[in-house]
């Protein structure tokens, strides 16, 4: 027969913590164990290494059309040609810093877009059965929800997981990035004129990122197998992307692809047909054919059905969001 | 049946710092649809270890899911620890302890992380909730599997995990449902010493659900039991033991015939069971009249146990007077 256990125990008495700081408990929980995953972890250098990327992007932008920058060194070393070349670069850049900043940025951070997005989806794909497909199956909702904690709490908590998931793949690298080139950034014109394809950057991410995480919660809280899950999330991605990227799929194809409907908001975000329009028609020194050229592919980079992809994504994060609340009893 | 919702409970007395009654259950009922899962209980609580009692499906979960908000009761109102589990749902859980009976664990976490974050999630600062860890752990009887992945765990390592993680942040009352179910009986017996030191040496209010009467028996002061849904009797153990029939279990060392002889002529019938123990009513809950015959008769030693299954032939007998009453739905 064992003795008694000895009961001298350490009393906790104080108020506890509020509601804020167990919400942010269960956030961090899900990024650490997503952390210890080698393949978030190449991820996220992926990521960062695209926001090194946009930094290098501006800052040999910048650089490029400075008075006495390292370019007009090397162009000087080169030759007339190259200096006379660099020369009107920079003297474009000079006077129309609204359309040639606004211009490359905007072409920087759409880029970029494909990168965040990409790398977003990949993260959540190993992100999602964990979210609460798994607590599901092991049963842990009773452990939360016999807290001090509602399923709301519970919601924002896996929310603020996928949030910080989007932050440190799409949007830390993204102002990491801007921010960089900002540094080294030889004129204000920059830190102004950058700022606007920021935003819309930000925008769009912030679209994705509301959209994403609505139906990455839906899909983890349909299935109670991390199997279920993960092929329902690679259906909503992968095969319905592939099967809308069809030149002739029909429109309820176009509807179901979250992808291709992000695709139209992003066009429809960053403006890129405007950037290249206003380039072709306002800088003076591209002759008829390239302002042909800059017009066609200002028509294609135009969003074709915005409202129509709003809409789609409207109904996915509403439908996405029943499956959510309806599934989050302990069972 | 009353479906209407009663009038709410009066709000706690301002700056009390203990409790008359840890649960106060007024006509709670809780219906799945036109199934009647638990009807009308009512039940004033004092702090203590209570056990409830009941058959399968008889509403004890149900109870204690409505009691820590997991069921949303569909008619009535209760208190825990004097917090209203609707209007203050999240406060009335910040000091209570859940062991449910099914497993449930956060998959990937070892066992000293997962009852670490369970103290987070009850708001405990990391450092503290760190420390108490390690402390439970040591109490429930764990060593070094605490670093392995809560998915490995036997089952009686994780009914230990549970019961760490119901205990982590301190809990002034805690509810364990089938607390011993799956382990070995040194576990067992380790276990039930722990239930039964909570509330004598921390003042932890502890509410056991389970199947086993003899556990209950001997860790608990008080006794709720639930059949069909309904409450049919909460009382203390003493007083239970009081209203049911004396009876006394003697194992004799050896002449056991003179001992049935000895009794009867004392004008007690023996009878003996199948294990070969003596089974006597007796008039009172003393046995003293019992020694007094033994001295006077020389009788040799025996093990003598007072109103052995007191506790089931109650439960058996108070399940069959309701057995008519079933909640219609």
């Amino acid at each position: 027969m064992e003795a008694s256990p000895s009961l001298d125990l350490s009393r906790w008495r104080e108020a506890p913590q509020g509601v804020g700081y167990r919400r942010r408990v269960i956030a961090l929980a899900g990024l650490r164990q997503l952390l210890r995953t080698r393949l978030f972890r190449v991820l996220l250098g992926f990521a960062w290494f695209g926001g090194v990327m946009i930094a290098t992007g501006g800052f040999v932008f910048s650089q490029a059309v400075a008075s006495g920058g390292w370019l007009e060194s090397i162009a000087t070393k080169l030759g007339p040609r190259a200096e006379a070349v660099v020369a009107a670069i920079s003297g474009l850049v000079t006077l129309y810093p609204d359309i040639c900043v606004r211009g490359v940025f905007t072409l920087l951070f759409w880029g970029h877009s494909f990168l965040g997005l990409w790398l977003s989806l990949v993260a959540l794909t190993t992100l999602v059965p964990s979210l609460i497909t798994r607590d599901r199956a092991s049963h842990a909702l009773v452990v939360y929800l016999s807290r001090p904690l509602t399923s709301a709490d519970y919601l924002l908590g896996k929310l603020g997981t996928i949030v910080g998931v989007l932050l440190l793949v799409w949007t830390g690298p993204l102002l990491l990035g801007w921010v960089l080139s900002m540094l080294f950034a030889t004129d204000r014109d920059f830190v102004v004129y950058s700022f606007g394809p920021l935003v819309r950057a930000l925008t769009f991410n912030g679209i994705a990122l509301v959209v994403l995480s609505a139906i990455s919660l839906g899909v983890s809280a349909l299935g109670r197998t991390p199997r279920l899950t993960m092929v329902v999330w690679i259906c909503l991605w992968s095969v319905f992307g592939v099967m809308a990227a069809q030149p002739r799929a029909p429109e309820w194809i176009l509807r179901l692809s979250y992808t291709q409907n992000l695709g139209q908001v992003r066009q429809e975000v960053f403006r890129l047909d405007d950037a290249l329009t206003a380039a072709g028609t306002q800088l003076p020194v591209f002759d008829q054919q390239f302002k042909n050229n800059l017009a066609t592919a200002g028509k294609r980079a135009e969003s074709t059905d915005f409202a129509g992809a709003l809409g789609a994504l409207g109904v996915f994060f509403v439908g996405a969001s029943f499956v959510f609340l309806r599934r989050l009893r302990p069972e | 049946m009353q479906n209407s919702a009663p009038a709410p409970l009066p709000p706690p007395a301002p700056g009390r710092v203990g409790y008359d009654f840890i649960i106060e259950a007024d006509r709670l009922g809780k219906s799945y649809g036109p199934q009647r899962a638990l009807a009308d209980v009512t039940a004033n609580v004092p702090p203590g270890t209570i056990g409830l009692l009941g058959p399968n499906g008889a509403g004890k979960s149900t109870f204690i899911k409505c009691l820590l908000n997991l069921e949303t009761p569909t008619t009535g109102s209760a208190r825990v620890l004097g917090r209203d589990i609707r209007t203050e749902s999240r406060a009335s859980r910040e000091r209570i302890g859940y062991s449910p009976e099914r497993d449930c664990h956060i998959s990937g976490l070892a066992g000293c992380e997962y009852v670490t974050y369970c103290g987070q999630l009850s708001g405990m600062p990391l450092r503290l909730a760190r420390q108490r860890t390690h402390e439970i752990l040591d109490l429930v009887g764990m060593g070094q599997e605490r670093y392995r992945p809560v998915d490995t765990y036997s089952t009686g390592m994780k009914q230990r995990v549970k019961l760490a993680q119901a205990l982590v942040h301190d809990p002034e009352i805690v509810f364990l449902d089938e607390p011993t179910n799956g382990l070995d009986p040194s576990g067992r017996e380790h276990i039930l010493k722990l239930i039964g030191s909570l509330r004598r040496d921390l003042g932890i209010s502890v509410v056991m659900c389970s199947h086993l009467l003899r556990d209950i028996e001997r860790v608990c002061d008080r006794v709720i039991i639930i059949g069909h849904g309904r409450l049919l009797e909460h009382d203390t153990i003493a007083n239970l033991k009081n209203r049911h029939r004396r009876v006394v279990e003697i194992a004799p060392a050896g002449e056991r015939e003179r001992f049935v002889a000895v009794l009867a002529a004392a004008g007690a019938r023996a009878v003996t069971l199948s294990n070969g123990k003596l089974r006597v009513e007796s008039a009172s809950d003393s046995i003293e009249w019992i020694l007094q015959l033994m001295r006077a008769h020389r009788l040799p030693p025996a093990e003598i146990v007072a109103n052995p299954d007191a506790l089931h032939e109650l439960f058996l007998k108070s399940i069959a007077e309701n057995h008519g009453s079933q909640p219609q739905p």
